[in-house]
């Protein structure tokens, strides 16, 4: 035993004698060591973005797609084990499925992410199974409006229902991030993967819980991030990929799409830019970059 | 197998029960309504349940509460409504307890739904769903026997209800305030109560509004003029 | 051929279709009512049981055993109101002493309307369910199809129509418990009388928050009366025209007699099988 350490580290679902399931620290571990993955939240949308490494010259370029679609308006990316945030994938689309099939309604954002961290605890409680290996970002767009029950014939009175609570707003974008522990929070801007400081410590400039950025503005800082938070990674090549869901006036009408190539193509030059002519800032922005410590969420 | 009385065999000589309602099942031959009105729903039924001939239950509860201000009414086979409004108003409390949020009318009726056209062999069932909710106010929906959900400005219902299309058709007014809701609801159930020989006994109804559900009684013996309870 | 045999159901479905009557499950006709006072409430049943046109028992229990406090009475198939009331008494019993409080006469009234329903009919029982519980007095009525009623007043059963029309002329909103149980055993004598399916006594339990009287026989209105005179044929009225004693030496006189080897069967005890 004294050899292989305590040994409390060995299996799932066993704590040690100061609380802790290493398990799970470990396959945070798994998650640092990703690509950075981002979401940012603004006031007519939802942005994902990641940071593809390409691990192959002989990869197609633009295949293999990390940002997931959930459900029409529902987008998740993962930072991590590839495998494990593919298996998150299935098993938030068929949470987001089963929600359709018995209440007739898209799922929100905030059940989603309920749902899905209930999901990933269940992996931490068992030594028969491993904690997820990702960290993953879900993003959707709610509607406002108020939605018929799938299959429903008729509309009820011209003049609308009566009696309604006034001056209330649903719906809206939702932003959630799913760590391997289960745990779950709201974000403003959420980000995580290997260059998850510095991307937080971009986000955190942007004040995004004043809830005044643009999607289109959103889309131009998630890249300019991903390249930021990439300039410490710089010897590995990467890809960026972005998708994003608008309120229904907006381009994606509430559906989750990726970004359009132009807008993408558009945002990438502007980041490149950026990091060009900002090479001063960088050592700020590191700077500012605290230790592990901040990292950590605790309750 | 049980076999009603109308034992016909078809070219294949496999048995067709046409009787919807097995042998010597409760049934609610009735009258039931739902409304919108300006701030939110009224439901209304008559009391009558029958077994055959006789009237098994002269005072029934037909409006059937299946969350706070979120009620059903009831007509068809008195088991399979029962049933299917308990198992819905289960649904309901533990989605208002897992949520933190109470669920919407559109929730029950959706769960509603699922279970009438599910199970349509299995049941009859004709319901009438009207809740209130903050988001979307009041709201009637309808799901008759085949499980279809239809969403109306009031829906009428139960063997009575054939009576009172061209009473409800000529007296129907959208955002009717709530006296003139009660009122209209009356009229019509006095009517159906009138030519429905299924039908009979008391009136119920419930106001649902954003200050919640509120029951109403009236009685055959002062002409359904005057609000008991 | 393999496979499920489905003829007999065909031929079924042709007989019943030419007229034949399906078989018909042994039930009771029975009077059962049921009505509550002030701080209680009281059941009763007749205690006539019948197979087809045969009495089968002049003193049958209707009543039966849930919890100390809940009592049921049963109409309908006989075999289903006695198996389907120990039943849910047992998951009753069980359920209470996993949770530590008594039993209530809604969670009674909830398992026998769902077991019911699971049956869609097929289990025969109608019941007046009643008791008291922390929450006070219950009283209701379970259909074999699963549909309940909660009512003050109830009757069941082919003599429900004559008890109902004796609760309906003579039922008062407040009533003693005296009060209450006359009313409940005039109901059951309602039946009694003016049902072919009721009749012999009357069968009464009372609950309170107290206490539960169950009342065996609380009425007797059909006891057999002292026969006016003796019906017993005299020693001596049949006459004896002539006597003879055979005694078993000389039967063989009489009768043929084989005597059998071991092992050996007799020709005429052998089973003859169809080919």
């Amino acid at each position: 035993m004294t050899s292989i350490g305590t040994g409390y580290d060995l299996t799932n679902s066993v704590f040690s004698p100061d609380g802790r399931n290493f398990q799970v620290e470990y396959a945070v571990k798994a998650v640092e060591n990703g690509g950075t993955s981002i979401g940012i939240r603004c006031k007519d949308g939802v942005v994902l973005a990641c940071e593809k490494v390409i691990t192959s010259k002989l990869l197609k370029a633009g295949a293999n797609k990390r940002i997931a679609t959930i459900d029409r308006h529902m987008g998740a990316v993962s930072s991590g084990l590839v495998p494990d945030g593919r298996h998150f994938t299935s098993r938030a689309r068929e949470e987001a499925a089963s929600w359709r099939k018995v209440y007739k309604s898209p799922i929100t954002t905030a059940d989603l992410a309920g749902r899905m961290g209930g999901y990933m605890q269940a992996y931490t409680l068992y030594s028969s199974v491993r904690p997820f290996g990702v960290t993953a970002i879900v993003a959707g767009w709610d509607s406002e409006l108020e939605l018929p029950v799938d299959g429903q014939v008729g509309s009820g009175p011209s003049i609308g229902s009566g009696g309604k609570a006034k001056d209330k707003k649903y719906g809206g974008p939702g932003l959630y991030m799913i760590e391997p522990s289960g745990i779950y929070w709201g974000y403003y801007g959420a980000a995580t993967g290997k260059g998850r400081q510095t991307a937080k410590a971009e986000m955190e400039k942007l004040n995004l819980a004043e809830g005044k950025m643009s999607l289109l503005d959103g889309v131009k800082e998630a890249a300019k991030i991903i390249y930021v938070a990439h300039a410490d990674n710089k010897d590995k090549e990467f890809e960026l990929e972005m998708t994003w869901i608008s309120n229904l006036e907006g381009p994606t009408k509430g559906r989750h799409q990726e970004v359009p190539k132009e807008l993408l193509e558009d945002a990438e030059k502007l980041a490149k830019k950026a990091l060009d002519g900002d090479d001063d800032d960088e050592e700020e922005t590191k700077d500012e970059n605290k230790p592990a410590e901040a990292d950590k969420m605790e309750e | 197998m049980e076999f009603g009385t109308s034992g016909m065999l078809n070219e294949d000589g496999i048995h067709v029960d046409m009787d919807r309602l097995k042998k010597g099942e409760v049934n609610l031959g009735t009258s039931i309504m739902a409304i919108n009105f300006k701030d939110g729903v009224i439901l209304g039924a008559d009391s009558r349940t029958t077994t055959g001939a006789y009237i098994a239950n002269r005072v029934t509860d037909k409006l059937t509460q299946v969350h706070d201000t979120i009620w059903c009414c009831r007509s068809g086979s008195a088991a399979d409504t029962q049933a299917v409004a308990d198992m819905v108003h289960q649904n309901l409390g533990m989605y208002g307890i897992m949520n933190g949020r109470p669920p919407t009318t559109q929730t029950a009726a959706a769960l509603f739904q699922e279970l009438c056209y599910e199970n349509k062999d299995r049941l009859s069932a004709g319901l009438i769903i009207a809740g209130w909710d903050e988001r979307h106010g009041g709201q009637v929906y309808s799901i008759p026997l085949g499980g279809s959900l239809h969403k109306q400005s009031y829906a009428i219902g139960g063997s009575g209800s054939t009576y009172i299309y061209g009473y409800c058709d000529a007296n129907w007014k959208e955002g009717m305030d709530e006296e003139a809701a009660v009122n209209f609801v009356k009229g019509a159930l006095q009517e159906a109560i009138k030519w429905d020989g299924s039908s009979g006994g008391v009136i119920r109804m419930v106001v649902l509004t954003k200050k919640g559900a509120n029951r109403h009684l009236y009685l055959p013996d002062t002409q359904y003029a005057v609000r008991h309870e | 051929m393999p496979g499920f045999d489905f003829s007999n159901h065909t031929r079924n479905a042709a007989l019943h279709a030419r007229g034949v009557p399906l078989p018909k499950a042994t039930s009771t006709g029975t009077t059962i009512v049921g009505c509550i006072f002030d701080g209680g409430v009281v059941i009763a049943a007749d205690t006539r049981a019948t197979s087809g046109p045969i009495v089968a028992d002049k003193n049958c229990e209707k009543l039966h055993y849930i919890a100390p406090q809940i009592w049921c009475a049963g109409a309908g198939t006989a075999a289903d109101t006695e198996f389907t009331t120990a039943l849910i008494s047992s998951q009753l019993e069980l359920h209470s002493l996993s949770t530590g409080r008594k039993p209530r006469v809604v969670t009674c009234m909830t398992m026998l309307k769902q077991h019911l329903f699971r049956h869609q009919g097929h289990i025969g029982a109608y019941l007046v369910v009643a008791g008291v519980d922390p929450t006070g007095v219950g009283l209701f009525t379970v259909h074999a199809h699963g549909s309940t009623d909660k009512l003050p007043y109830v009757t069941m059963g082919s003599g429900s129509l004559a008890a109902m029309s004796v609760f309906e002329t003579q039922w008062k909103a407040t009533m003693t418990e005296q009060e209450a149980v006359t009313l409940a055993s005039n109901a059951i004598q309602a039946g009694i009388f003016n049902d072919l399916g009721s009749g012999s006594n009357v069968d009464v339990a009372i609950i309170t928050k107290d206490k539960t009287t169950l009342k065996r026989g609380y009425v007797k209105p059909n006891e057999r009366s002292k026969k006016q005179k003796s019906y017993v044929f005299k020693r001596g009225t049949t006459a004896v025209l002539n006597e003879k004693i055979i005694t078993k030496e000389e039967i063989s006189k009489y009768v043929t007699v084989h005597e059998l080897e071991g092992g050996e069967t007799a020709v005429g005890e052998k089973m003859d099988i169809d080919a």
